[in-house]
Formats: structure tokens, C-alpha cells, sequence
């Protein structure tokens, strides 16, 4: 065996090689895109787009700015920047997984949002832009199922424009150990059935609840932001702890 | 809970959108403001507050840092004068009296009243969709029935309870004798000057006598 073979990242709790991760979540994604929406909106008791609009709100972008949405799966963020960009303004809706982009763009067209948004199938940890392109990149519940978190991060920066924002929304760990339990709990116990009976799919609610516990916590994430070049590193803790949004800042 | 203005502020908005969605005139006046934002500072309560207008209603956000230049137009105000904006009164006179003050462009926020309190909902007509015609007209008859009802109704308890007051239970003066009242507490209250000045002249004029 080559010291190659032996490089394992996690999957959920599992352990799996390195190259296999990207098509392991990609099938989970496959698997649930259709459903993602309704499965939002239960697992979260509709809280994500509460989340979600507080990522706006942080993200300052103004018209005339041009946003990446990395991981943007089926829209919900693009279509609020697409209007607040204006037609001088345009969106990159990027996102790895080709049945979550196909499912986001046709959820976008119906809606009547188009014109200044683009659509691009990548890898956050290998961005296929020029470098200063950016005004503001978003990240919401994808780092999480990125091989390489601290390799997609440096991308990030490298693409943002000097001044700009990259903001990252992702479940974090809870500070009060009730909630904790509480949230426990409900992650291994109901999330896996509620996936069984909406989606038809309970091992890819176990590996959401999973990898959430396997990624890491508000201050982790703080220190590789900074290692990747942010500077200005802040974190609000929302629904207790149960998601963090960082943002930082490329100067 | 960072979370709970965000709440409060995206009710608004949907709410807002919901209801220049069903008036027929919104979507001209949007489509000349689409694009424009403008930046509302309250003092009292401290609230800032981004309006971004788009062909199909207003985004409402707390803005994060963002210069003033960002934005076509700035409003500072407090709630009383937002209110006597909203209620129609003249935006010169606000801003000369100093209540109201308003930097960049200054019809934005002209517009921006137009749109807000033009509002014109045909809401008999959107019961119609869901109920009928002839029920909703029925329903909507009611509904104005019971309006006047509770107007007639407040001023006639209004009427009662003051009758009441004053000249059954007389618990409150009436207008009248209180005017003779005050009128009579006038008279004391001169008399007893007159007579505290002449106490003083006849001390004055005993403790000259006991000099001499």
C-alpha cells in the first residue's frame, strides 16, 4: 500500500478514503435533492430561513455587486441576491452536485429570477474563477461536505475581492448542554425517520446528523478562516449554537 | 436573540409584499423605483432599517456597516414625525421645522409615501375569488354593517358615559360650574393678595411708629 491509500477523511463516522467522499455526498444529494425543500422546512420548523435572511442581512451586497452562492442547492439565497444585486449586478449560483443545480435553476426560472444569475457545477475547494473576482461569497450548510475544508476555504479567499465578505453558515455545537442533549436526541432519533417517511431516504438524514457532529465547532472554524487569509473573523451563534454564521473579511 | 428582529422584519416584508401584490397601482410606481434604496434611521426607538425596492415589492433589511453613500437617499427621523409623515403631513414643513431630515434624493422618500399610503386593496374582490360573489358581497356588507354598527355604538357609550358622570351620579363637575368655580377661586386668590398687601403696609407702617 501506498502512504496515498492510507489518507481517510470522515463520512459522518465513518472513515472513508479521500477520493471517495465527494461521490459518497454527492450521492446523498442525488438522493434527496427533489425533497430538499420540504425537508428544510421540517427538519428546521421552517428556522433555516430565518438563518438564511440573517446571512443577507450580514452579507451587505448592495446593486452592482456580484455574489458567488457556493453550495447553493436549490436557490433560497440567490434568488434574494439576485434582486438586491440589480441587473448591474450578477450571482454565481455554484454548486458541486449536479441534481441540486438542476433542481435550484428550475426552481429559480419558475420563479422568475434570471438575467443576472449564472449557474456553475464545482468544487469549492478548487474554484474555477480569476482571482479578485467577488464582492461577497456565501456558504450556507456546505462546508460541512467539503473533502477539504481548509483547501476550499483558501479558494474562497483567493476569488473574493479585496474588501470582500465570505460568509459561512453551518451547523455548529450548541453551548447548553441540555440543548445539546435535547438536540441529540432529536438528530439521531426523529431526523432519520422523518427522512424515512417524507424522502424515503433514512441513511442520508443519518449522515446529515452525523457529519454535523464531525464538523468543526464556532472557534475551529474562526482559526482555519483566519489561516485561509480572512481577517475580521466573527461568529453569531443562532437557535442556541445550533448553527454559527462566521464572516470574514478579505483585506 | 439575534434572531427574533430578524423574525419580526421578514413578517413586515412579506406582509407588505402581500398587500402592494394586491393593489393595482403598485406595480407602475414599484417599477419606477425598482433598484433604489433607501436607508431609515429612527432615534427613538434606535432602529435602522434598508428599504431595497424591486419590480415586485420592497426588501426590508437591517443593514450591517454599510456607508451612507450606498444608499439614494438617507431619512433621520423619530417615530412621532415617521408617523406624521405616514398620515400625510407636508414633507416641507417637516423638514423646515427640523423633525425630519432627509439626505440625497428627497422624492425617493416622496415616492416611497405614495406607494404606502395609496394603498387601494380590493379586498371584496379577492374575497370573491375564494368565497363567490354573492357571498363575499354578503360577508362584505356585514362586515361594513358592523362597522357602522360600532362606530354608532362607541359614540352613543361615549354619550352615556358622560351623561353619567356629570349629571346623574355627579362624580365630575360639569363645564359650567367649573368655570364658576375657577371664576370664584380667581376672586379669592385677588382678595388675598389685597389683603396680604395691606397686612404688610400696616407692619411697615407699625415698625416706623415703634422706631419713632
Amino acid at each position: 500500500m501506498t502512504s496515498s491509500d492510507k489518507r481517510t477523511t470522515h463520512f459522518g463516522y465513518q472513515d472513508v478514503p479521500v477520493e471517495e467522499k465527494a461521490a459518497r455526498v454527492a450521492d446523498v444529494f442525488h438522493s434527496v435533492a427533489a425533497r430538499y425543500d420540504v425537508m428544510n422546512d421540517l427538519m428546521s420548523f421552517g428556522i433555516h430561513r430565518l438563518w438564511k435572511r440573517l446571512t443577507i442581512e450580514r452579507a451587505g451586497v448592495r446593486p452592482g455587486h456580484s455574489v458567488l452562492d457556493i453550495a447553493g442547492g436549490t436557490g433560497d439565497l440567490t434568488a434574494k441576491f439576485s434582486r438586491l444585486v440589480g441587473p448591474r449586478g450578477r450571482v454565481v449560483l455554484a454548486d458541486i452536485n449536479e441534481s441540486m443545480l438542476r433542481v435550484g435553476r428550475d426552481k429559480l426560472l419558475d420563479r422568475g429570477v434570471g438575467g443576472n444569475v449564472e449557474y456553475v457545477q464545482a468544487n469549492a475547494e478548487t474554484l474555477p474563477f480569476p482571482d479578485n473576482t467577488f464582492d461577497c461569497i456565501t456558504i450556507a450548510f456546505g462546508l460541512r461536505n467539503v473533502t477539504d475544508k481548509d483547501a476550499a476555504l483558501r479558494s474562497m479567499a483567493r476569488v473574493l475581492k479585496p474588501g470582500g465578505r465570505l460568509l459561512v453558515l453551518e451547523f455548529s455545537k450548541p453551548g447548553n448542554p441540555l440543548l445539546n442533549r435535547a438536540y441529540d436526541d432529536y438528530s439521531f432519533h426523529l431526523l432519520p425517520r422523518m427522512g424515512q417517511l417524507v424522502a424515503g431516504d433514512a441513511d442520508s438524514y443519518r449522515y446529515l446528523a452525523e457529519s454535523i457532529r464531525m464538523h468543526p465547532d464556532q472557534e475551529t472554524l474562526k482559526g482555519m478562516m483566519q489561516a485561509a487569509g480572512l481577517e475580521r473573523v466573527e461568529y453569531t451563534n443562532l437557535t442556541g449554537g445550533i448553527v454559527a454564521l462566521h464572516r470574514g473579511i478579505k483585506l | 436573540m439575534a434572531l427574533t428582529p430578524t423574525l419580526l422584519l421578514g413578517g413586515l416584508e412579506r406582509g407588505l409584499n402581500a398587500l402592494l401584490a394586491r393593489d393595482p397601482a403598485a406595480p407602475g410606481r414599484l417599477a419606477r423605483l425598482a433598484g433604489q434604496r433607501i436607508l431609515l434611521r429612527l432615534e427613538r426607538p434606535a432602529l435602522t432599517l434598508a428599504m431595497a425596492f424591486h419590480p415586485q415589492g420592497i426588501d426590508l433589511l437591517r443593514p450591517d456597516d454599510e456607508p451612507e453613500t450606498a444608499f439614494d437617499a438617507v431619512v433621520e427621523a423619530d417615530a412621532e414625525t415617521l408617523g406624521e409623515l405616514l398620515g400625510g403631513a407636508p414633507l416641507e414643513r417637516l423638514m423646515f421645522q427640523g423633525k425630519l431630515a432627509v439626505r440625497g434624493r428627497i422624492h425617493l422618500l416622496e415616492a416611497t409615501r405614495d406607494l404606502l399610503m395609496d394603498l387601494d386593496l380590493d379586498w371584496e374582490g379577492e374575497l370573491a375569488r375564494w368565497l363567490g360573489d354573492v357571498p363575499a358581497h354578503s360577508l362584505a356588507e356585514g362586515v361594513r354593517h358592523l362597522g357602522r354598527w360600532g362606530l354608532r355604538t362607541r359614540q352613543e357609550l361615549c354619550a352615556d358615559v358622560a351623561e353619567y358622570v356629570f349629571e346623574e351620579a355627579r362624580l365630575l363637575p360639569g363645564r359650567h360650574q367649573f368655570e364658576g368655580l375657577r371664576d370664584h377661586l380667581t376672586e379669592l386668590e385677588v382678595a388675598t393678595d389685597r389683603l396680604e398687601a395691606r397686612l404688610a403696609r400696616l407692619r411697615r407702617r407699625l415698625e416706623r411708629g415703634g422706631d419713632a
